[in-house]
C-alpha cells in the first residue's frame, strides 16, 4: 500500500526497499495509479492533473456580525495533501468547518459554494449527515467516545449511517485499522477502553474512526499540536501514505510540517481591515515555499510576519 | 522517516518510525463492496434517523410543559382561592373557634416571626463560626462536621421536631416556642454552614496569605479579609436557610403550636405552616378559605425572601468581582 | 542602573524611577514601636476557642440528635426485635408493634414517584441541555427550580384541596377501566387519596432535583464528545444518545439517588394526602388506589395521641428507621455525585 520512499524527502538516497504490499485496488482511485502519490513532488516534477475532489468558489463564513472569513476559492486535489497554513485567527479551523458542514449547529453562516463533485454541499436540499459521511474530520486533540471500546469507537461511524452487518462492520474496522497503521497494536485488544492508548495513538484511532466510513476527503484540523514529537512525526508519515485513498486537507500553523507533506499549499492571512481573514496564495508547496506570487506570502514563508 | 533502535543484541538497526501494515488480501479486493454498501445504508436509513431527531425533540419538549403544568396549577389555585381570603382583618385579627367567620391569622405572622427570628438567631452566628472552623483545619474533627452537615441536610424535618420534643417539651411539660426554634435552628445549622463554607472557599487564598505574610493574626484574617469577602454568599446562605424554615411544618408540629397571639418564647405560639395544616384539613369551607389565604401569603413571603437572596447575591458581588476574578487560574 | 560604553566602562544613565525625596529617607516616627505595642497585646487564643466552640456545638447537637432518638426507640426495639423492620402489625391494644406497611408504603410510593419523575425529569433536562434554544433553557430552568421553593405544606394543601377531589372523580375512575392495568394495579374503589396520588405528589416535588441535577450532567459532557458524532454523519438525536447520555450516565444516577433521598424526607405533603391507613388489610392489596401510609405519615398521624412508654417509643423508632433509610439513600447520592466530579477532572487533566 505503501512505498517506503516517503523517506527520502528527508535524508539522502537509500536504496529502494522492495514494496511489501499489494497496490489498493486502483479501480476506486478513479485512474490515480501512475506516479507515486506518497512523495511530495520536487519543483521539477509537474504534477500530474488527478482531478479535484472538492471545490470552492467564493467561499465566506460569518458569525452574526462577524465576518470571520471572506471570498475563498480554492480546490482540493483528488488524492493529494493540500494544506492550509497561516497565523492564528485567519479563519483556517472556521473554513475546513464549512467543508462538512459543522457551523450549522453553531449559527454560522456559510455564502459561496463548496462542491465536492458534483454534489452542492450547500444546496437546500442536500442533508448535512450525508455530507459528512462523505466527509471525515479529525480534530486538534484527540476526541474517541470515552465509554466505547477501540472497537466501538472505530465502528462509531458506521453505526451511526445505519450499517448494520457484522461483517461489514468487522472488516471496515480491520482496514481502517491497517490504515492508521494501528492494527498490529490493538488487534489484540479490541475490546479494551480507548483510554489504555497514548495520545499518539488516540489521534491515530480517530483517524481510523473517520476513515472507516469510506469518506473521499479526510479533514484534518491541527490534528498533531497537541502531541509530542515522535507521535506528530508518525502522524505526518501517516498523513502521507492516506493520500493514496482519500483526499486530505490539513490545517496547520506549522509552514514546516505544510512543506514535508503537502502537495498543494493554500495560504491564509487577515486582510487589510484586521479582522477578516483571506485566502491569499494557492498553488503546488514547493511554488508557494520558493517562488511566491504575493509579498505577503514571501513575508509569511520566510517568518518576517506571522 | 526511519530511526534508530538498539536490539538486545547491542546492534543498532535502523528502522521504520511507523512500521507499514500488510492490508489482508480479503479486504483489500472487498473494498469496493464495502463501500457501496455504506454508502447505501447511510442514504436509507436517513430519512428514519431525523424522523427520531424530530420525536425526540417534541417529546422531550412535551416532557418540559409536563414539569411546567403542576407549577403553574399549583401557582394559579393558591393566588386565585387565597386572594380571595384576604383582606386587611386577615392580618389584624386572630383565629376565631371554628366556623365562626371574621379570623385572620395575625397570631401566626407574629409567631412565625418569632419562632424563624429567634432560630436563625441562633443557627447563623454558629453555621458561620462552624464554618469558619472548617476553612482553616483539616483533621478528623473537620472531617465529622463537613460530613455530618451533608448528612444532617438529608435528614427528614420531622426528625428535628421529635428531638426538639424529646429535649424541650417532655422536661418543661407543655409546647413552647423555644422548642420550635430549637427544631428549627437544627434545621438550618447544616443549611448556613455548607453555604458558609462554600462563600467563604471562594475567597482567593492568595488574599489571605498576603494578611497572614503582613502579620495579621488569624482573627483578623477572618475578620477582614474572609468575612469581608464572603459576606454576599453569607448573606445569601442565610436568607435562602430562612426561607426554608420559614415554610417548615414538620419540626413545628410536636413543639409549638396555638390559636392565640403569643410573643414570649417560653410559651406555644402559632406559625403559618400549622395555621395551613390545621385549617386545610378541617370540613369547615372557612377553614379551608383562611388555609388558602395563609398559603398565598407564606408563597409571597418565601418568594420575596428568595428574591432578596438573590439581590444581595448580585449587588454584593459585583463588589467584589474584582477579587474573585483573579481566583480563575 | 550601570550602563557600560563601548571601551566596556561604566558611564552613568538617567534614572528610570523618580528619587525618593529628603525627608522620607528615614523611617517614619513611631511606626514600629505601634507595632510592637500591638504585638505585646494578648489574644488569638479567643479566637481559635470560639471557632472550636462552633464546630463543638455542632458536633453536640448531632450527637445529641442520634442519642435522644435511639435511646427513645430503644423500648420498642427490645419489645418487638427486630421484626419491628418487617412485621405488618401495628396494633396499639394488642401492643405489637411493626413497621411493615410503612416500610411498603413508603417503598411503593418513592418508587412510583420516581417511575413517574425520571422519565419527564430526565427529557426535560435532555431538552434544555441539548434541544431549546439558548434563550428558552435559562428561564425554563429557573421556571422549574421554582416548584422546588414552594413549601412543602402548600403542596400539600393544593394535593389534599385540589387533587384529592380530581383523583376520585376524574383520574382514578379512568385508570380502573383501563384494560390490564385497570385490574392489576388500579382496582378497588377510587378514593382520591391513596398511594397514587401521594406518588404523584412526591413526583411533583422531586422534579425539580432530578432536572437540574441531570441538566448539569448533560451540559457537562465535554463539546468535543458532540462534534466527533456529529463530523461521523451522526443525526442530532444520536449525538445525544449516543455520545451524550451515555458519558453523563454516573451524573444522572446521582441525581436519581438524591431524587430518592429527597422523596424519603416529604413527609407532611405525603401525609396530606396518602389516606393513612394504619392496618393491613387481609394479604397484601397490589392496587395503587388504596390509601396507605409511609413512614413519615406514620410518624405524623400516630405520634400526637401516642401515649407515653412504649406506644410512643414505637413511634420514635419508625423516626429512627425513616432516618436510617434517608442518610443511607442520601449518602450514597454524595457518593456517587463526588465520584463523578473526580472522573470529570482526571478526564480533563488527560
Amino acid at each position: 500500500m505503501t512505498q517506503d520512499t516517503v523517506t527520502s524527502e528527508t535524508q539522502t538516497e537509500q536504496p529502494d526497499m522492495p514494496t511489501a504490499v499489494p497496490t489498493p485496488d486502483g479501480a476506486a482511485l478513479d485512474g490515480a495509479t501512475g506516479s507515486s502519490p506518497a512523495r511530495p513532488p520536487r519543483l521539477s516534477d509537474p504534477l500530474p492533473d488527478t482531478g479535484n475532489a472538492v471545490t470552492l468558489q467564493g467561499v465566506g463564513v460569518s458569525f452574526g456580525d462577524h465576518q470571520v472569513v471572506r471570498d475563498v476559492s480554492f480546490n482540493l486535489a483528488r488524492n493529494r495533501v493540500t494544506a492550509l497554513v497561516g497565523p492564528s485567527g485567519c479563519g483556517k479551523t472556521t473554513l475546513l468547518r464549512a467543508i462538512n458542514r459543522l457551523h450549522d449547529d453553531a449559527g454560522g453562516t456559510v455564502s459561496g459554494s463548496i462542491r465536492i463533485g458534483d454534489l452542492d454541499v450547500y444546496a437546500k436540499d442536500t442533508q448535512p449527515e450525508l455530507v459528512r459521511s462523505r466527509v471525515g474530520m479529525v480534530f486538534q486533540r484527540p476526541n474517541p467516545f470515552p465509554n466505547m471500546s477501540i472497537f466501538e469507537n472505530v465502528v462509531s461511524g458506521l453505526r451511526f449511517n445505519g450499517v448494520r452487518s457484522k461483517t461489514i462492520l468487522r472488516e471496515a474496522a480491520e482496514s481502517a485499522l491497517h490504515h492508521a497503521a494501528l492494527w498490529e497494536l490493538v488487534k489484540d485488544r479490541l475490546h479494551s477502553p480507548a483510554g489504555v492508548l497514548s495520545g499518539g495513538q488516540q489521534q491515530r484511532l480517530c483517524i481510523a474512526r473517520a476513515l472507516a466510513v469510506e469518506p473521499e476527503v479526510l479533514l484534518m484540523d491541527e490534528p498533531c499540536s497537541a502531541l509530542d514529537p515522535i507521535a506528530t512525526a508518525k502522524i505526518e508519515e501517516l498523513i502521507a501514505r492516506l493520500a493514496a485513498d482519500v483526499t486530505v486537507c490539513l490545517v496547520t500553523h506549522n509552514m514546516f510540517q505544510a512543506r514535508r507533506v503537502s502537495h498543494y499549499t493554500a495560504v491564509f492571512l487577515l486582510g487589510d481591515d484586521r479582522r477578516t481573514g483571506q485566502l491569499i496564495e494557492y498553488g503546488q508547496t514547493d511554488h508557494v515555499f520558493e517562488v511566491p506570487m504575493d509579498l505577503r506570502t514571501k513575508a509569511y514563508v520566510t517568518g518576517q510576519m506571522g | 522517516m526511519t530511526t534508530l533502535r538498539t536490539t538486545d543484541t547491542g546492534d543498532v538497526v535502523v528502522e521504520e518510525l511507523l512500521p507499514a501494515e500488510v492490508l489482508p488480501e480479503h479486504l483489500a479486493s472487498g473494498a469496493a463492496a464495502r463501500r457501496a454498501a455504506i454508502r447505501q445504508a447511510a442514504g436509507r436509513t436517513l430519512g428514519r434517523r431525523r424522523t427520531a431527531t424530530r420525536a425526540s425533540h417534541v417529546l422531550c419538549a412535551l416532557s418540559v410543559g409536563i414539569c411546567l403544568v403542576p407549577l403553574v396549577a399549583l401557582l394559579a389555585y393558591t393566588t386565585a382561592r387565597g386572594i380571595h381570603a384576604i383582606n386587611l382583618g386577615f392580618f389584624v385579627h386572630d383565629p376565631t373557634p371554628p366556623g365562626i367567620p371574621g379570623g385572620g391569622i395575625r397570631n401566626a405572622i407574629a409567631g412565625s416571626v418569632l419562632i424563624v427570628g429567634l432560630g436563625a438567631l441562633m443557627a447563623i452566628p454558629i453555621g458561620i463560626v462552624a464554618a469558619l472552623f472548617l476553612l482553616e483545619r483539616r483533621g478528623r474533627v473537620a472531617t465529622i462536621v463537613r460530613f455530618g452537615a451533608d448528612v444532617l441536610t438529608g435528614v427528614p424535618s420531622i426528625a428535628m421536631g421529635i428531638f426538639a420534643y424529646a429535649l424541650l417539651v417532655e422536661p418543661l411539660g407543655h409546647f413552647s416556642a423555644l422548642a420550635g426554634c430549637f427544631a428549627l435552628a437544627v434545621l438550618m445549622l447544616p443549611i448556613v454552614i455548607r453555604a458558609s463554607e462554600s462563600a467563604m472557599a471562594s475567597v482567593p487564598v492568595d488574599l489571605r496569605e498576603a494578611a497572614l505574610a503582613l502579620g495579621a493574626r488569624r482573627s483578623r484574617v477572618a475578620r477582614s479579609v474572609v468575612l469581608r469577602g464572603a459576606m454576599a454568599g453569607l448573606v445569601t446562605g442565610s436568607l435562602l436557610a430562612i426561607a426554608r424554615a420559614v415554610g417548615e411544618t414538620a419540626p413545628l408540629l410536636f413543639t409549638t403550636s396555638s390559636d392565640l397571639f403569643n410573643l414570649s418564647p417560653l410559651q406555644p405560639t402559632g406559625s403559618l405552616p400549622l395555621t395551613i395544616y390545621a385549617n386545610g384539613t378541617q370540613a369547615f369551607p372557612e377553614a379551608q378559605q383562611i388555609a388558602w389565604g395563609t398559603a398565598f401569603t407564606l408563597l409571597v413571603l418565601v418568594l420575596l425572601l428568595s428574591i432578596a437572596a438573590r439581590i444581595v447575591a448580585g449587588r454584593l458581588a459585583r463588589g467584589s468581582r474584582w477579587a474573585n476574578s483573579r481566583s480563575k487560574r | 542602573m550601570k550602563v557600560f560604553d563601548q571601551g566596556g566602562e561604566a558611564v552613568a544613565a538617567p534614572a528610570l524611577l523618580e528619587e525618593v525625596p529628603p525627608e522620607h529617607r528615614v523611617p517614619v516616627a513611631g511606626v514600629r514601636e505601634a507595632i510592637a505595642r500591638h504585638r505585646a497585646r494578648r489574644g488569638g487564643g479567643t479566637y481559635t476557642a470560639l471557632r472550636w466552640l462552633g464546630a463543638s456545638v455542632f458536633v453536640a447537637v448531632l450527637l445529641a440528635l442520634v442519642v435522644t432518638l435511639v435511646s427513645g426507640s430503644s423500648e420498642a426495639f427490645r419489645h418487638s426485635g427486630l421484626s419491628f423492620l418487617w412485621s405488618g402489625t401495628w396494633d396499639d391494644n394488642r401492643k405489637v408493634y411493626g413497621a411493615g406497611i410503612f416500610v411498603v408504603g413508603t417503598l411503593v410510593t418513592t418508587f412510583v414517584a420516581l417511575l413517574l419523575a425520571v422519565p419527564i425529569g430526565v427529557g426535560s433536562a435532555a431538552y434544555l441541555s441539548e434541544m431549546a434554544p439558548c434563550r428558552l433553557a435559562q428561564p425554563l430552568s429557573v421556571l422549574i427550580d421554582l416548584i422546588a421553593a414552594v413549601p412543602s405544606i402548600v403542596v400539600g394543601l393544593w394535593g389534599l384541596l385540589v387533587l384529592v377531589p380530581l383523583f376520585e372523580h376524574h383520574v382514578e375512575p379512568w385508570l380502573s377501566r383501563l384494560p390490564l392495568l385497570g385490574h392489576l394495579v388500579f382496582a378497588g374503589a377510587p378514593l382520591g387519596s391513596s398511594l397514587l396520588l401521594a406518588s404523584v405528589v412526591l413526583a411533583v416535588m422531586i422534579l425539580p432535583t432530578v432536572v437540574a441535577l441531570s441538566r448539569t450532567a448533560l451540559s457537562g459532557v465535554p463539546v468535543a464528545d458532540r462534534e466527533a458524532a456529529r463530523a461521523l454523519g451522526a443525526t442530532r438525536w444520536q449525538v445525544t444518545s449516543r455520545a451524550v447520555v451515555p458519558s453523563a450516565r454516573s451524573g444522572i444516577e446521582a441525581a436519581v439517588t438524591l431524587a430518592m433521598g429527597r422523596a424519603l424526607g416529604e413527609t407532611i405533603a405525603v401525609a396530606m394526602v396518602v389516606g393513612n391507613r394504619v392496618a393491613m388489610p387481609h394479604g397484601l392489596s397490589t392496587t395503587l388506589l388504596a390509601p396507605g401510609a409511609t413512614l413519615g405519615s406514620a410518624i405524623i398521624t400516630t405520634f400526637g395521641e401516642a401515649t407515653p412508654g412504649l406506644q410512643r417509643s414505637a413511634v420514635i423508632a419508625v423516626v429512627v428507621y425513616l432516618l436510617a433509610i434517608s442518610v443511607a439513600v442520601n449518602a450514597a447520592g454524595q457518593i456517587l455525585l463526588r465520584r463523578r466530579q473526580r472522573q470529570r477532572s482526571a478526564r480533563v487533566a488527560a
